[in-house]
């Protein structure tokens, strides 16, 4: 029995409603606790910030498309590196660092929980693999189903329930999390040499749209009763005027779960932009946000971009390929079959370019516009808006009015034409950054019922400590001291046990993988479905029997299990 | 100052040794440097036999010179060098010139391959042939030799000058397959034959005196010059990325 007693800590804990009381937190095996012994190690964090651990809704951090990002940059991985040190592995990397970079530069900032965003079903083990690598967090992978020609056949059939078969069948069998779409058909478009613009284009040879895809999923989705909604990301990525088609999607969506919301919009930012092409490209961030104030089945994240060198990284291959036209620089691009594809371009978002000086006003105009923050989250689709490691600077940003400002002096000059974001005046309190970075995140996604993103005894305590006072201290003034709290706790606390301090990772740590079982009736059961099955056998380049990810692959191994109503 | 590294004789070993420490302005500071040979971490004079002559106040007035049998073994030796003199008196391992930026290393013998990988200054000269990647970019890098010179008297291997941005590189042998490729800018001649010379250029120019085998049907032809005494056809491309670089060939044959 380990006990760890946290003691005059200043919590914010939004999903109790707890805003900067001082308590003290009782934690045993693991777990957050009503009391422990005198015997208790304990840690003094008088009157520092103490959240729950930090959950990441989407971040690209483990699987094939990670690492070819990283086998095509040699000169990111050259930065970064740091010697082993203690229990701490060499590193190396910048925006696709190596799989332990990952975990303790998250470790440091106190982040506990993350959502790999898109694992392409056929390399799933990949994922799972570097998962096992990803040590001081736990994991859980997003599932792509946009080009799924099970999927779209049905969907042309108008069979829903097949659909949710298909879907179950496959997270079962690839130990996934949650479903996503990107780009639902036009990837699959692309592996003719093809797209969708928006919504109701036709995906080559399926005779089916978009939109029914969207809404098919979406149906499925709730009908196996998966803890995660529908994970999207919108056709029509990055091109002027796409606010339209975003809209357009967003107005497919039911309310389907009183739960949480039905979908789970992804990196809007990228989604949010106006004019007819480049020269009159200018931000669209208020009819987004406007709507997603008036839907409450709809979460966001910000897909914040900020200036420096990255690595873009998509299963959205067509929109890589164009992205690859406009700048001539790299481009890698992956077609898995059957499933989905993939493409990856090294990327400098600049201060001095109008494009992406509007595109970083974007980003922010949608949490400041969306009025409750448990709808819009903070994220930069690690790495493809900048890496995680700038999360302290965009919530100094949402803080601060007087940082805005002072940031906005040095984009391009007419930035200031094209965007609203000079107009607003709203800074977040710490309340609402805790809300967008762990409570939010942990609701989206589904997981607050399994001990995340809450410090209410039964937890999984998973604290994040860090080394400010709020009561002294004054976000919007002294943005420099949020920032540099923000980027290193005084303790990160996973699962009892303190896992770093002060910028140093301290344990080796061993991660947990959530992922889903459906209960699904014989009669919908895939693996018996003998269409099901001469699909498989014809197309796909292995056998059915070897394509599931066996429970040696993961870890520490969570497993939900959900009754579907099929 | 003249810093004399012999390498002491030793077992018959293939295993190379990761000598990085080994430039110029190191031994400013004395000669207390480690190499490593596999996963073991040597003692500078538990490889070599170390004579110092001399002193000196500046990188710039240091010379190291490299002897024995068995030099090939050691790589990356003049790693990030930035001043002074290394001169081989042999052959060099892989890595050698790394990020040099300023100074001279001069070979005796062969280098490896990756000789004046991405260097930006400095001059590096090799006697004998270099192998492949001679002054190139690494694997997935943009950008490779950025600025100067890399003389080789004799072959080079493939992909010589991959990615080059900047700088001189001369080839007075002849040259392996895809000299000059992905090139944005500087200079490549050589003085032998190659094949696909400059493939994917962007800028800069290529001078092949000899024969170029496998020519690429993707640059256009603009007429003869005369450069130093040879009349050479002149083509623009590579076409196939919209480059404007400039490759000139003595003589030239396309694939069948």
């Amino acid at each position: 029995m380990s006990e760890l007693l946290v003691k005059n800590a200043r919590v914010i804990d939004p999903l109790r409603g707890i805003n900067a009381e001082v308590m003290d937190i009782a934690i045993r095996d693991g777990k957050i606790v009503e009391e422990v012994s005198g015997a208790a190690e304990v840690i003094d964090a008088r009157g520092m910030l103490t959240m729950p651990g930090g959950v990441d809704s989407h971040t690209h951090i483990c699987g094939t498309k990670v690492n070819f990002g990283r086998y095509m940059s040699p000169e990111d991985m050259r930065a970064g590196r740091t010697p082993r040190r203690g229990p701490m592995h060499a590193t190396s990397g910048y925006s696709v660092p190596t799989t332990y970079a990952n975990s303790y530069r998250y470790s440091v900032m106190g982040y506990t929980t993350l959502l790999e965003g898109a694992m392409a079903p056929l390399e799933a083990r990949h994922t799972h693999e570097e998962f096992t690598y990803t040590p001081l967090q736990d994991t859980m992978a997003n599932t792509l189903f946009d080009g799924n020609w099970g999927i779209m056949e049905a969907i042309r059939d108008g069979d829903t329930k097949r659909v949710a078969a298909i879907i179950g069948w496959t997270l079962r069998a690839v130990k996934g999390f949650g479903v996503k779409l990107t780009n639902p058909g036009g990837t699959e478009a692309w592996q003719w040499g093809q797209n969708v613009s928006c919504i109701r284009d036709p995906v080559p040879y399926f005779e089916v749209t978009p939109a029914e895809i969207i809404r098919s999923v979406v149906e499925a989705n709730e009908l196996l009763g998966l803890p995660h909604s529908v994970h999207l990301h919108c056709n029509n990525l990055g091109t002027p005027g796409n606010y339209t088609c975003t809209l357009g999607s967003f107005g497919l969506i039911p309310d389907l779960n009183k739960k949480r919301q039905t979908l789970y919009a992804t990196h809007v930012q990228f989604h949010a932009y106006g004019g007819s092409g480049w020269k009159d490209f200018c931000s669209k961030s208020e009819p987004i946000a406007n709507f997603v104030n008036m839907r409450p089945q709809i979460v966001m994240d910000m897909g914040q971009v900020m200036f420096g060198r990255t690595t873009t990284m998509t299963a959205d291959g067509p929109m890589e390929f164009n992205l690859y036209r406009l700048h001539h620089d790299k481009w890698s691009n992956h077609d898995v079959e059957l499933e989905t594809g993939s493409g990856i371009i090294p990327v400098v978002y600049r201060r001095k370019n109008l494009v992406n000086s509007i595109m970083w006003a974007i980003g922010l105009e949608l949490a400041l516009l969306t009025k409750s923050p448990w709808q819009c989250l903070l994220t930069t689709d690690n790495p493809n808006g900048a890496p995680f490691v700038k999360y302290p600077e965009i919530a100094a940003l949402l803080m601060s009015k007087r940082y805005r400002d002072a940031e906005f002096a040095t984009v391009h000059p007419d930035t200031e034409s094209r965007v609203p974001l000079p107009a607003i005046d709203r800074e977040l309190d710490w309340y609402e950054i805790a809300v967008m970075t762990r409570a939010g995140a942990a609701k989206a996604l589904g997981i607050q019922d399994l001990g995340k993103g809450h410090l209410a005894p039964g937890a999984d305590a998973d604290v994040a400590i860090y080394p400010i006072l709020i009561d002294e201290v004054d976000p919007s003034v002294d943005y420099r001291k949020v920032i540099e709290a923000l980027s290193q706790t005084e303790y990160t606390i996973k699962r009892g046990r303190v896992v770093a301090r002060r910028g140093e990772c301290v344990v080796d740590g061993s991660n947990a993988t959530f992922w889903v079982k459906p209960k699904i009736s014989d009669a919908y059961d895939m693996g018996k479905d003998p269409d099901f099955i001469e699909k498989f056998d014809r197309y796909y380049t292995v056998r059915m029997r070897n394509y599931p990810v066996q429970e040696e692959y993961l870890n520490r191994n969570r497993c939900i299990e959900t009754e579907a109503g099929i | 100052m003249k810093v004399t590294l012999a390498m002491k004789p030793a077992a018959k070993s293939f295993v190379p040794i990761e000598a990085e420490s080994i430039v110029p302005k190191s031994f400013l500071a004395g000669t207390e440097y480690s190499v490593w040979r596999g996963n073991r971490e040597l003692r500078l004079d538990e490889i070599f036999t170390i004579t110092v002559e001399g002193h000196a106040e500046r990188a710039e007035e240091v010379e190291v010179v490299l002897s024995g049998d068995e030099t090939s073994r050691l790589k990356r030796v003049g790693e990030y060098m930035d001043a002074g003199k290394i001169t081989v008196l042999g052959g060099i391992g892989m890595h050698c010139g790394n990020f040099m930026s300023g100074g001279t290393i001069e070979i005796h013998g062969n280098a490896d391959g990756w000789l004046g990988r991405e260097m930006t200054g400095g001059t590096i000269i090799c006697r004998g042939d270099a192998a492949d990647y001679c002054a190139s970019g690494y694997r997935g890098g943009r950008k490779g030799m950025k600025g100067g010179s890399v003389e080789v008297f004799g072959n080079a291997g493939d992909f010589l000058a991959e990615h080059i941005a900047g700088g001189t590189v001369v080839v007075h042998g002849s040259a392996g397959d895809m000299a000059g490729v992905e090139m944005h800018g500087g200079t490549l001649v050589v003085h032998g034959d190659c094949s696909r010379p400059a493939a994917n250029m962007k800028e800069g120019s290529c001078y092949v005196y000899g024969t170029a085998h496998g020519m690429l049907p993707t640059f256009r032809k603009v007429g003869t010059v005369q450069h130093e005494g040879r009349t050479l056809t002149h083509f623009t491309g590579d076409l196939a990325n919209r480059g404007k670089g400039n490759l000139f060939v003595k003589d030239y044959e396309y694939l069948d």
